[in-house]
Formats: C-alpha cells, sequence, structure tokens
C-alpha cells in the first residue's frame, strides 16, 4: 500500500476546482447536487468572513452573503480573514464609515501584499474615516476628531 | 470512560460553558487552539477535571496526498496542553492540489480511497499521544463508482486503523434524509461499541436538502435517532454542536437537556 494514488489526487482536484475555482463538473456526479454543497460552503464561508469583519459585512446589510457568494464563488478560500480583507480591498471604492475604518486599521497593523500571508508591521500610520491611525510594536491608536466612532 | 453530556466549547460561549455544573466532556476546534497557551476558560475545564478534546477540521485524512506532519504535530499538541482522553477528526478531504475547498468533502467509498485513509490515519496515530476518533460527515453529493456502502467502508476501515468511531447523529439523519434511506438502518450496520462519543446539531432546510449547519435547534428527529442509538448501544458521550446564531442560554440548556433526555444520561444545567 503506497498510501499515495494519483488518479485520486487528480479526481479530488478536479472536483474541489470545480465547487471552488468555476472548475468543469467532473462526469458522473449529481451536478444539481454538487453545485448546492457548493453554494452552502459560500454561505458558510461568508458568516465567516462576517465574524473577521464585523463593520465590513454590517455596510452591506441584509445584501451581504449574497454579495460574497458571488465574489467568492470562483475564488478557493485563503481563510476568512484574508477573504474578507481581499474583498475590502477590491471593493475599496465603495467602502465608508466604519467599514473603511475596520480595513484602515487592519493596513496599519498589517503588512499584506495579497499574496503572502499578512505580517504584523513593527510601525505604521494610516488614514481613516475622521482620523488617522498609528500602529506600533501590535497595538494601534486613532487619533482625530472622532476616535471611537 | 463516561464522558456524558458535552458541549462544543467556542469563544462565544465560553461563559455559558463554564458555567455549566454538571459538565465533564467538552470538545474544542483544535485548529483554534494555541497549544503554547490555550483560552484561560479553556484551562479552568481542564483543571475541573472535564474531558477536553481538540477536534480537528483542517488534517484532510480523506486527501489522496500525505496529511502535513505540521498539522499532525499541531493536533499532537492540543491533545497534550488540554491533557486530552482522545483526539478526533473527519472522514473527509478539504485540500487537494493546493486549492482548499472551505469546507468537509466527502470521499469516494472506492478502495483506493479506503488505502489514502488508512494511511493518513496511521500517519496521524503514530504522532498523537492518545486515541484517534473519526467522524464520518454529512454530504450532500456521493462520488460515482462506490465500491462498497457506507457502513462497510467505515467498518473497514476501523478494522484497519483501531481508530474509534466519532458517530455524528444528525449527520446520520441528514446523508439518510437526502438520499432517501432510513437512518436507523445504517446503525444497525455500523460497529458501535467502537463509537467513542457521538455529535448532536440542528440544521435546516434549503431547495428540498437537510443542511446540517450546526446553526439551529436540534430537531425532534435527531433526538429520536439518538433514542433510537442508545436503545442499541448507548455511546461513552454525546455532545452538541453550536456554530454560529447562539441561542440564549435558557434555549442551549433546554437542548442539552433534551439530549440528556434522549441517551438516558445524567443532566449537566
Amino acid at each position: 500500500m503506497s498510501g499515495f494514488d494519483a488518479r485520486l489526487a487528480a479526481a479530488q482536484e478536479a472536483l474541489v476546482r470545480a465547487m471552488t475555482a468555476g472548475g468543469p463538473m467532473p462526469e458522473g456526479f449529481d451536478a444539481e447536487a454538487v453545485r448546492a454543497a457548493a453554494h452552502g460552503i459560500l454561505l458558510k464561508r461568508a458568516g465567516e468572513v462576517a465574524r473577521a469583519w464585523p463593520a465590513l459585512a454590517a455596510s452591506y446589510g441584509t445584501s451581504w452573503k449574497a454579495v460574497f457568494a458571488a465574489w467568492a464563488a470562483e475564488r478557493p478560500t485563503r481563510g476568512s480573514f484574508r477573504d474578507g480583507w481581499d474583498f475590502a480591498r477590491g471593493n475599496r471604492d465603495r467602502l465608508a464609515g466604519e467599514a473603511a475604518r475596520e480595513l484602515a486599521l487592519a493596513e496599519a497593523r498589517w503588512s499584506y501584499d495579497g499574496q503572502a500571508p499578512p505580517r504584523p508591521r513593527r510601525a505604521a500610520a494610516r488614514r481613516v474615516p475622521g482620523g488617522a491611525a498609528v500602529a506600533f510594536r501590535g497595538r494601534v491608536r486613532v487619533f482625530g476628531r472622532n476616535p471611537s466612532g | 470512560m463516561r464522558l456524558g453530556v458535552g458541549i462544543g466549547w467556542r469563544p462565544e460561549i465560553a461563559g455559558f460553558v463554564g458555567a455549566l455544573p454538571g459538565l465533564r466532556f467538552a470538545e474544542v476546534i483544535a485548529e483554534s487552539v494555541h497549544p503554547e497557551g490555550p483560552a484561560p476558560e479553556l484551562l479552568a475545564l481542564r483543571d475541573r477535571g472535564a474531558a477536553i478534546v481538540p477536534h480537528g477540521v483542517r488534517l484532510s485524512l480523506g486527501g489522496a496526498e500525505p496529511v502535513a506532519a505540521e498539522r499532525v504535530a499541531h493536533l499532537a499538541a492540543c491533545a497534550e496542553a488540554l491533557g486530552a482522553p482522545l483526539a478526533s477528526e473527519h472522514v473527509a478531504f478539504v485540500r487537494a492540489g493546493g486549492v482548499e475547498a472551505g469546507h468537509l468533502l466527502p470521499v469516494p467509498r472506492t478502495r483506493a480511497a479506503l488505502d489514502a485513509l488508512t494511511a493518513n490515519i496511521r500517519r496521524t496515530q503514530a504522532e498523537l499521544p492518545v486515541p484517534l476518533a473519526v467522524e464520518p460527515i454529512a454530504a450532500l453529493f456521493d462520488w460515482p463508482d462506490a465500491e462498497y456502502t457506507e457502513a462497510d467502508f467505515l467498518t473497514e476501515l476501523m478494522e484497519r486503523t483501531g481508530a474509534l468511531l466519532l458517530l455524528d447523529v444528525a449527520n446520520v439523519y441528514a446523508n439518510a434524509r437526502n438520499r432517501g434511506e432510513d437512518p436507523a438502518a445504517l446503525l444497525d450496520r455500523l460497529p458501535l461499541d467502537r463509537v467513542a462519543y457521538c455529535h448532536v446539531a440542528g440544521g435546516s432546510e434549503e431547495g428540498g436538502r437537510y443542511h446540517d449547519t450546526h446553526a439551529a435547534a436540534v430537531p425532534a428527529e435527531v433526538l429520536e435517532l439518538v433514542a433510537e442509538l442508545c436503545a442499541r448501544h448507548r455511546p461513552p458521550g454525546l455532545l452538541l454542536e453550536r456554530d454560529g446564531r447562539y441561542p440564549p442560554a435558557a434555549e442551549l440548556r433546554a437542548e442539552l437537556d433534551a439530549i440528556a433526555a434522549a441517551s438516558g444520561l445524567e443532566p449537566v444545567t
């Protein structure tokens, strides 16, 4: 028993790509059932991202799950923190208030190039709505007219 | 070992779980634990003698690729830090070819998948300081060309690896309902003497399919199946899983009491 089977590996990869990355549906499956499972996974991902990025999700109101699911349908997860971050960056222009602030605080605290996992910054400053966020050694303080709002 | 009625420990309900007077059994998602410094509420549970089981969700035991050594090491470190009597993972795969599925996916019931699972479970068991229990999942679809029935596949896997069975009663219910089968018939064909503990949870119906979401109250049908199971062979423990949409404490207590009543185990509330 080798414990590795190239055909099984390829079949599993084809299924995962069909469910998460827009790949073709492998033969022999109940396509409707696989799509229902994939949609359930997208809704679960939306809930997890909402917990990591509450202001971002709240800014979409009741449409959050549908909007996120549409965006994520062909993007395999990279963890809920990065999924939320990638989504927020992709929709930066429409973010305002608390959602914009949530993104700015994350960018002040973490260094993230969109590819490698985020790393804590030693020091940084970012504009946030109503003021500025200053990060130093993992702590973030917000200065400005409305620092708590 | 008698575990009794337990609950899945989550940060959002840590206060509720810690205040349950009779609780002697809980489970924590292994990937959420920092073994070098677990949450103080978890350590308090451990220190009062509760059994805490680390439950992995990202090991991908059913993947064709070998399990990642660092993921196995993390599960082992969790078991060590929590003084766990056992650890658990799923009969499933969660990634392939470097692509994350974001969820537990079913393996084909074939000899090739059985070989891959056997190899990965043995690799994991070799590093764990405690026994491993493996959990069949709820699946909305099956692979084509199955060479085994679900019961035969699981029985063969238990025999090959010596692993214990973590039986999710809600998954049994969900799978049977979505396939139009009788859930009690599956119970009759599983090695119930190898069950380490059981999961119980609620789900919801969407588009004619039952999704095991862990985000709703345990339905009466699942509680009836708990009673059916316990009439055949009562497992050492039954654990309520709840992820998200946490209800008021009184509702969670009522669910734990309902599980105790259906199984004949002592209430923990």
